[in-house]
């Protein structure tokens, strides 16, 4: 709460991201209070899109988002009406949905698109509801209030009852996820051991308890569909024998070129903006690109692929995008395969070598301090970068 | 159970095995031949995806579909997951450094 002192003055705007979640409910009500005390005078409810823009097959997840956001907005009404004071009459309550542009991968990338919301609209303080976790973002992996630490906005949590941490683990324990992780757990378990075994039996189920006790909120980041998981699951079927193709192709021109006496390879770091929806299928894209040998995913960001290329011939098949293709065609059918190549839509770019179309991209350009440049020009970092202008007195050649 | 192979099975079971060791073979000499961290991790991860694919579609053929083929499907499946994940990270780990990729003309790291 506030300082009598200096809550008249400073009303300001504040962001607050949000999801379903058991306690949202009272941080509204609380955010309209602390309105009501004069120390906002706007509310911007936002939420993450988990989607791009340009995704096939995002209609589902938008309306959910928009059912999400029509409740908040009910509820904020519902409370503005019930706060008695003349004060909340100019209380300005926006909702809205943020990152639909990139990909979204952690804390970072969400702090990052949050910050820039509250940038645009003059906001200095987040309020998070406590039950809060971002898709994918749990108590394993960074909090988000940790990187929300690292900038110029103001952090507080929302003052409202949490439930008990054995309600909670009863909701989730009862989940579909939860039953869906361990499920595929056990089975997976007991097809190692001997199901007919008590002992087998009984360990599994612990196993399989403790791995959906802790993961089963990390590795399905939305409930799995009835009537999507088996047709997606069918679709992979086909794609496996094709991806093993591809991969035994690939691997007979890279074994020659390793082969061959010249070693006659032109790696670059490329860039691919792919078009295939965030969290599953990505990671089964940049798998799939990297268990083909001579492409390599290095690096995920903003939506681009960063991937090197150890041949040319590699870089033109991951232009050509046939494995992006199959992505889509498991996740979302026919109809979505059937989107232009990378290299038709211009969603490409080679950072090295002769056919250089972009800058090279610095090893952190989203906030660290080293990038190519300054560590080529100093020269200081030994070996590691030698600038190219090396290339003309450059006698010896690779053995 | 190995006179129980008949040779049609037999000349499979050794073909695959030497593919799985030429598959190797060629990763290790890219490990060695190759320039950078980068490459490497390339051809690293070929010695997962074929040298061990072939290999233990060797050691599945060979025992037959139960227990000990059935696992080394299993195996398979899990290298296919596992070793991409440790190729990006890796290649990651090395960009996230700094470390800019070898291009025509550089020194050998």
């Amino acid at each position: 709460m506030a300082d009598a002192g200096d809550s008249a003055p400073k009303r300001g705007s504040v962001v607050v991201p949000v999801e379903s979640t058991p306690t949202l409910r009272a941080t509204v009500t609380h955010l309209i209070e602390s309105a009501a005390d004069g120390e906002f005078s706007s509310i911007h409810f936002v939420v993450f899109a988990t989607w791009r823009r340009d995704d096939p097959d995002t209609a589902g997840r938008e309306a959910a988002v928009d059912r999400l956001l029509e409740r908040v907005s009910t509820w904020a009404e519902a409370d503005l009406a019930d706060v008695d004071d003349a004060d909340v009459d100019d209380v300005e309550v926006v909702t809205a949905v943020v990152g639909a542009d990139e990909y979204l991968f952690g804390a970072d990338d969400y702090v990052r698109e949050l910050a820039a919301y509250a940038d645009d609209h003059g906001a200095e303080t987040v309020v998070l509801d406590p039950e809060y976790t971002p898709v994918g973002n749990t108590t394993l992996l960074q909090p988000l209030e940790f990187a929300l630490s690292n900038t110029h906005l103001a952090v507080r949590e929302a003052p409202v009852t949490r439930p008990t941490r054995r309600e909670r683990l009863r909701k989730e324990a009862t989940g579909i996820r939860f039953a869906a992780t361990f499920g595929l757990s056990l089975a997976f378990y007991l097809a190692l051991g001997d199901p007919l075994y008590p002992f087998d039996l009984a360990s599994g189920v612990a196993s399989a308890a403790i791995v959906a006790i802790t993961l089963s909120r990390i590795s399905l980041d939305a409930n799995p569909s009835i009537s999507r998981t088996p047709i997606r699951l069918l679709r992979g079927a086909v794609y496996v024998p094709a991806l093993l193709y591809e991969i035994l192709m690939s691997n007979l021109v890279v074994a020659r070129v390793i082969l061959d006496p010249r070693l006659p390879i032109d790696p670059t770091l490329n860039r691919v903006r792919v078009i295939v929806g965030s969290g599953l299928p990505i990671t089964t894209l940049a798998n799939s690109i990297t268990l083909t040998p001579g492409t390599l995913t290095v690096r995920a960001r903003d939506g681009n692929l960063y991937v090197h290329s150890l041949i040319p011939w590699a870089r033109e098949g991951l232009f050509d995008g046939s494995l992006e293709r199959w992505t889509r065609f498991v996740f979302y059918g026919r109809e979505a395969a059937r989107l232009p190549t990378p290299r038709e839509r211009d969603d490409v770019g080679i950072f090295q070598g002769p056919d250089a179309t972009e800058e090279y991209p610095g090893a952190r350009s989203d906030g660290g301090t080293r990038g190519e440049s300054d560590a080529g020009a100093d020269g200081s970092t030994a070996e590691a970068v030698e600038p190219n202008a090396a290339d003309a007195d450059e006698g010896v050649t690779p053995e | 159970m190995i006179d129980a192979i008949g040779p049609a099975r037999l000349a499979l079971i050794v073909a695959f095995s030497l593919l799985g060791l030429f598959f190797t073979f060629v990763s290790m000499t890219g490990v060695i031949r190759l320039p950078d961290v980068y490459s490497r991790a390339h051809t690293a991860s070929q010695a997962d995806t074929l040298g061990a694919g072939f290999t233990l579609a060797a050691v599945a053929l060979a025992a037959g579909w139960q227990g000990v083929g059935f696992k080394s499907v299993l195996l398979v499946f899990f290298i296919f997951v596992t070793n991409p994940t440790a190729a990006h990270a890796i290649a990651r780990a090395a960009f996230e450094q700094g470390n800019v990729p070898w291009t025509e003309g550089d020194e050998r790291r």
